[in-house]
């Protein structure tokens, strides 16, 4: 009998312990998404999910942000961050929470397109009236802004960054091609490739992985040069035709630079590859954006006095990626307090101060044409402000082919690229992989 | 000593809830759910039937991924297993160190995926990588690559970075061959059988089971393989090294295609079930021998 009872004992105690872990945690513990009212000072709390954290070079603009929103709102409004290292984690994590229908409060779309996600899911805000009933706010939207954060003529997102992105090249090893500045046509641009070549210095920094950033970089500004058609397609969101001949050519391009001007990890090689090719002064030059000024500077990436001989540079043809970043959205909660509260948010983070306190802290480009681009930044960011200076001459302007192009793309275009590459597939075929990956989608 | 059957269910029970709540429930719903148009950018969800399993059969990546998936599960179950079993028949000899060699070949087992993978990355890498390295100082410059980015040789890459190493496959050989009872050896010397023949005929049809066991190991794990796949390579160039994790994998995050990723998932399903028993069935894993 004694034994009949230790063994039902043990028997329950192997079931409570595992059922332990599947019961219902206090909401308070959850880290939830929803608001919690904090005790009984009728506080609402922002729960925000961010990847912005760490040594993220957004991380100092945001933590600032919050700290000065939870004062502003002390006893209203506060914000509590949830730390999602890594971008690539965050977008997932939303996905998921996409899923379910349970978003934060609110969202940061970047540059991952997460906003469409959502307004299909429509679990998204209308801003529109808010953002009209606000000529503060209104201001801030340039044309481009709006139609980055729009839908079906409803404003949807708020954004606090612009995307200006032009080149930057070694000045040195120009020198010793005996180039003395920046291609101003893409013939040109080769002919400098053949002379750094010939000098014995590799002349691009390039990557097939993760996207490709740097080499689609290329490739867009290409397109986006050829003719009207071309900057038509750069323009398009969600393309699903790359069987132009704009493309077609770019890509042929593309070709040839990977064949003939970049390092041999170039194929397969990810973004830091290229970045570390550029940095360590081994390739010529290398496409990204003003958010790469601070790696000049930093002696843990490249070698102490780099950043005197980078210059900066747009794209020949006088060709710049120029578009905002796409913005913060608020989702639809159950709580209009919790909505609210958001709006207060989105609005705090996408001001012309945050603006221009990510402009100072970072070197950000405002997504606004009204936030003036300060002596102090241009002090501290003298490479920045040449850049811009620069991109103000650009005739021809649009937003960068992965921001437009459908997410599985991504993964195509790095799959595609080395047999682009090896001869396996020709510019033609790349360009009906592209277009065979965005069918998919349909 | 007398067991009372009626506690069995009693223990078992746990157990089975633990089962049906993380695997059995999480099952049947990739499976209820892989007959929906399902998906991320749209707000509902559609009953289609077998729809999704119908774009299976017209889709060559899934097709380029399922001969990828079943070439490597082969590849496992023959070559990683032969190699893992020759290194137990040779240590269960004890020759001379035979112990330091037994942990040392199962060193790889116990490094990570991930940082085999980086490993591995350095090993192929075209510009500084070692194999370049030494076919350029062997004057053999014509034959170096970027390995793994060559579609005629980033699967055999790939392949290699685990194929040669069958450290779990030799523990479990040489443990059951050291379980063999010396008389049926010292038999097999008293019929004049020499050493080479007491392996072949004698101490190898003893551990077919535990290969069979080896080689279901080795199949699921091919069926599991995507870190290091994924930084290696990433499935490419083109889909030369995708395997159906990874195409799930791309389904689900690149086209935010839930349904039709669902449908990929049973059908790693259903392939894992059956290798398991058509190597269960060929080697008579379960059986009782008398």
């Amino acid at each position: 009998m004694k034994k009949k009872w230790i063994a039902v004992t043990l028997a329950w105690a192997m079931g409570v312990t595992i059922l332990a872990g599947c019961t219902t945690k206090n909401p308070d513990q959850s880290g939830g998404n929803t608001a919690k009212d904090s005790g009984n000072s009728g506080e609402i709390v922002i729960n925000y999910p961010t990847f912005q954290v760490g040594v993220n070079t957004a991380a100092p603009v945001v933590s600032q942000l919050v700290e000065e929103f939870n004062k502003e709102y002390k006893g209203k409004y506060r914000i509590q961050l949830e730390e999602v290292p890594g971008d690539a984690n965050y977008v997932d994590k939303i996905k998921v929470q996409l899923g379910t229908g349970d978003l934060p409060p609110v969202v940061y779309g970047g540059g991952y397109n997460l906003l469409d996600l959502a307004v299909a899911k429509d679990l998204v805000l209308d801003l529109t009236d808010t953002v009209g009933g606000d000529p503060e706010w209104k201001g801030l939207y340039s044309d481009a802004s709006l139609e980055t954060n729009s839908r079906n003529g409803k404003i949807y997102a708020s954004s606090a960054e612009g995307s200006i992105i032009g080149y930057f090249y070694n000045k040195e090893l120009f020198e010793k091609a005996g180039i003395t500045e920046p291609a101003k046509t893409w013939d040109e641009f080769f002919k400098q490739c053949d002379a750094l070549k010939a000098a014995g210095i590799t002349p691009l920094a390039m990557d097939t992985a993760d996207s490709a950033w740097v080499t689609q970089l290329w490739l867009g500004a290409m397109a986006a040069t050829a003719n009207e058609d071309g900057l038509k397609f750069m323009e398009t969101m969600n393309p699903d035709d790359y069987n132009t001949p704009e493309m077609i050519a770019a890509a042929e391009k593309v070709q040839t630079m990977l064949r003939e001007y970049t390092t041999l990890d170039a194929i397969g090689g990810k973004y830091e590859n290229a970045a570390n090719n550029f940095l360590s002064g081994q390739a010529a030059m290398i496409a990204n954006g003003p958010w790469m000024i601070g790696d000049f500077e930093d002696e843990a990436k490249a070698m102490p006095g780099f950043s005197d001989k980078v210059g900066s540079a747009i794209y020949p043809g006088g060709f710049v990626y120029d578009a905002p970043i796409q913005g913060y959205f608020v989702t639809k909660q159950d709580d209009p307090k919790l909505e609210e509260a958001a709006i207060a948010m989105v609005k705090f983070f996408t001001s012309a101060h945050a603006q221009q306190l990510g402009l100072e802290t970072q070197g950000m480009i405002p997504a606004s044409q009204t936030v003036e681009i300060t002596e102090e930044a241009k002090r501290k960011y003298p490479l920045l402000a040449d850049f811009l200076n620069q991109a103000e001459e650009a005739a021809i302007r649009s937003d960068n082919m992965q921001s437009t192009m459908y997410s599985n793309l991504l993964d195509v275009i790095s799959q595609e690229l080395p047999r682009l590459y090896s001869g396996d597939l020709d510019p033609k075929g790349f360009c009906q992989s592209l277009t065979d990956g965005a069918k998919k989608n349909q | 000593m007398k067991i009372n059957k009626m506690w069995i269910p009693v223990f078992l029970l746990p157990t089975v809830v633990l089962f049906l709540m993380i695997y059995a429930v999480p099952l049947v719903m990739v499976f209820a759910t892989s007959l929906f148009d399902y998906r991320l950018n749209a707000k509902d969800m559609t009953f289609i039937g077998f729809g999704n399993y119908s774009r299976l059969f017209r889709d060559p990546d899934f097709f380029q991924a399922l001969s990828n998936t079943v070439m490597w599960i082969l590849i496992q179950c023959t070559v990683h297993v032969a190699l893992g079993t020759v290194v137990a028949l040779i240590l269960y000899k004890r020759p001379k160190g035979w112990k330091f060699v037994r942990t040392a070949y199962m060193v790889p087992n116990i490094i990570s995926n991930a940082a085999i993978a980086m490993i591995f990355l350095n090993i192929f890498n075209p510009q500084f990588g070692v194999i370049n390295s030494v076919l350029k100082a062997a004057r053999l410059e014509h034959l170096t690559r970027n390995w793994l980015m060559d579609s005629r040789t980033s699967f055999v890459s790939v392949t290699l970075i685990w194929v040669l190493f069958a450290g779990y496959t030799t523990t479990l050989v040489l443990a059951q061959a050291l379980s063999i009872d010396d008389t049926i050896i010292e038999a097999a010397k008293v019929d004049g059988a020499s050493p080479f023949q007491r392996d072949i005929f004698v101490v190898l049809p003893l551990l077919k089971k535990v290969i069979g066991t080896t080689m279901v190991m080795a199949a699921t794990y091919m069926l599991q393989m995507f870190d290091l796949i994924y930084i290696t390579t990433n499935g490419g160039p083109g889909k030369a090294t995708t395997n159906l994790p990874l195409l799930l994998y791309s389904v689900y995050k690149g086209e935010n295609n839930y349904g039709y990723a669902n449908a990929i998932g049973v059908c790693i399903v259903v392939i894992g079930i059956g290798a398991m028993a058509l190597i269960n069935k060929a080697l008579k894993v379960n059986q009782e021998e008398y």
